[in-house]
């Protein structure tokens, strides 16, 4: 099971996207987890279940930095691109998400 | 001229996001919050705005009916600064790598060392003083206070045990055992702080340092918070970072929460004494800030929203208002901050920034004249829908409907611009501009798998 979690302030508008993406995810029997947390939580949150890779929400962009200085090369970590975001399009979400699950670890 | 403030605006945000004492601060009244909302839903059982409630309750459970539930409110509102200093000293000691609960526990005997424990003007038939802690001390007027004791006792805490002083088990030892060895030192040098620092103010004309910061601190700073330009600027530059696309409340919370909070918490108290009849205080609190300034979201886009589902002509706003209503309802509207565009959209900029401003001064002045009450100060989930939150917030009809003449009054600000921008996606779309494509649309779903 691959875990992709969202992170933002509340965790609300992530969940959203993130129960699209999970959609998407089960129409295709894929094994993916997708989950939506408050960012307050992020550190409990990742060393618990050490997801596959962390996506941030465009609204904590300003985060990015000190969140990829913590958990990369082992978990990517990427801004969601904000047309996606704002049209809450699961699916190119989700294979943003896949995208970068296979691209780790080559470079 | 977007460009420069948005150079200006990010550092800022990052700044005060990675500050570990506003950090501390502004989780540790997160952790407090689902603790209090719950408390305000026995509160608004207690006080439920409706005329003849009250007779009607005490007419099937008896007189005492309010009793029972006056001792949720005991158990949480009236122990605020105590709750909270456990929770800030919790954060804060985990953001500095400490261990996160003794942190919680070495503020709370922090802020007790310096809370007066005998009552001499209390004295029973035997003409012996009251002993214990009070109510008046470790609720809204202890806030500032049990502020400061979490985050100086934690520091203290966490620099004395990075100085490597402590009681090292052998192994083997069990952790929980060795844990409680490690924090001993550490703690000891917290308490004795506070310990010399009671004995410190009560040489000097206060005698607590509850006195002393409620005078040199906690009253200035309400006096600022009572003036009506705090709101104002508050809702500008919650308003202002979202146009750049970043969450602007939680940046700006972690500078005004303090202020808005002990607020809110004087309103509460005057309320948990006199209830419905009670004359508060403020105008200006959590909850009217959640509920005057915006409705749907930053930006007060619920209007928008509207306008995009009654008026679109285009395609790509007439999706985006079906698929922005029900969240905006509740407030969550990232779909129009970041599917519009709002973020960095000239056109949009001046009734995005102007609605929330003018709710929140037309709010104020309704208030200040009285059109309509003050909140209580109960604490009512930012996602309560327009029209109840304003009801439950204020126990009376006529905030509910000044919800609805505000978002009325948003809608028509909103449509000359949501009009421009409505035409140029319409041109955009009969043009038959093709959707771009990239490396994501490649990917097919239906062959993926992850070894």
């Amino acid at each position: 099971m691959k875990r992709v979690y969202l992170f933002c302030n509340a965790g609300m508008s992530t969940s959203l996207l993130a129960s699209k993406m999970q959609e998407v995810a089960t129409q295709y029997n894929l094994p993916i987890e997708v989950k939506a947390f408050s960012d307050s939580k992020m550190e409990d949150i990742v060393s618990q279940f050490n997801p596959d890779v962390i996506l941030l929400g465009p609204q904590v962009k300003y985060l990015e930095k000190e969140t990829k200085a913590k958990y990369e090369p082992n978990t990517p970590v990427e801004v969601i691109n904000l047309e996606d975001y704002g049209k809450v399009n699961g699916e190119r979400v989700l294979k943003f998400a896949i995208s970068l699950i296979k691209n780790k670890g080559k470079g | 001229m977007l460009d420069k403030l948005e150079n200006v605006l990010g550092p800022i945000a990052e700044k005060l996001n990675n500050n570990k004492v506003l950090i501390a601060i502004r989780d540790g009244f997160l952790i407090s919050t689902p603790l209090i909302i719950g408390a305000s839903v026995f509160l608004l059982i207690q006080n439920f705005p409706i005329n003849g409630y009250s007779e009607f309750m005490a007419s099937i459970f008896g007189e005492n009916w309010s009793t029972y539930l006056g001792a949720v409110s005991g158990a949480t509102f009236s122990l605020l600064a105590m709750i909270n200093v456990i929770c800030i000293g919790y954060v804060y000691a985990r953001e500095l790598g400490s261990e996160g609960m003794v942190g919680g526990i070495v503020a709370l005997v922090s802020f007790l060392i310096l809370t007066p424990q005998s009552h001499p003007n209390f004295v029973n038939d035997a003409g012996k003083s009251f002993s214990g802690f009070a109510y008046s001390n470790l609720g809204s007027s202890g806030l500032f206070l049990g502020m400061i004791c979490a985050i100086v006792s934690v520091l203290i805490f966490n620099k004395i045990e990075k100085k490597g002083w402590v009681i090292k088990m052998p192994a083997g030892v069990p952790p929980m055992v060795a844990m409680s060895f490690s924090a001993l030192i550490p703690a000891f040098f917290s308490m004795t702080f506070f310990f010399l620092l009671r004995i410190g103010v009560s040489l000097t004309s206060y005698n607590f340092a509850h006195d002393m910061i409620m005078e040199v601190l906690q009253a200035p700073l309400m006096g600022l918070g009572r003036l009506p330009i705090f709101p104002v600027l508050y809702q500008f530059f919650s308003t202002l970072f979202w146009f750049f696309g970043i969450n602007g409340p939680a940046v700006t919370n972690t500078v005004f929460s303090p202020i808005t909070t002990v607020l809110t918490q004087e309103n509460l108290s005057v309320f948990l004494e006199f209830g419905m009849k009670a004359d508060l205080p403020n105008i200006y609190t959590a909850s009217f800030s959640d509920f005057f300034g915006n409705y749907g979201g930053g930006g007060s886009t619920l209007s928008l929203v509207i306008c995009m589902l009654f008026f679109a002509k285009s395609q790509r706003l007439k999706q985006l208002g079906r698929l922005s209503i029900v969240p905006g309802i509740f407030g969550v509207n990232e779909m129009v901050i970041f599917g519009l565009p709002v973020v960095l959209n000239p056109i949009i900029l001046v009734p995005f920034i102007l609605v929330p401003v003018m709710n929140i001064s037309l709010g104020y002045i309704a208030t200040a004249i009285g059109l309509i009450p003050r909140t209580f100060g109960i604490s009512i989930p930012w996602t309560m829908p327009i029209f109840f939150s304003g009801w439950l917030a204020t126990g009376s009809f006529k905030a509910a409907f000044f919800q609805i003449f505000l978002l009325i009054l948003g809608i028509l600000v909103y449509y000359p611009f949501f009009k421009v921008l409505d035409k140029q996606y319409l041109e955009e779309e009969t043009k038959g501009l093709e959707s771009e494509t990239d490396e994501l649309d490649d990917i097919s779903l239906s062959d993926i798998s992850f070894d």
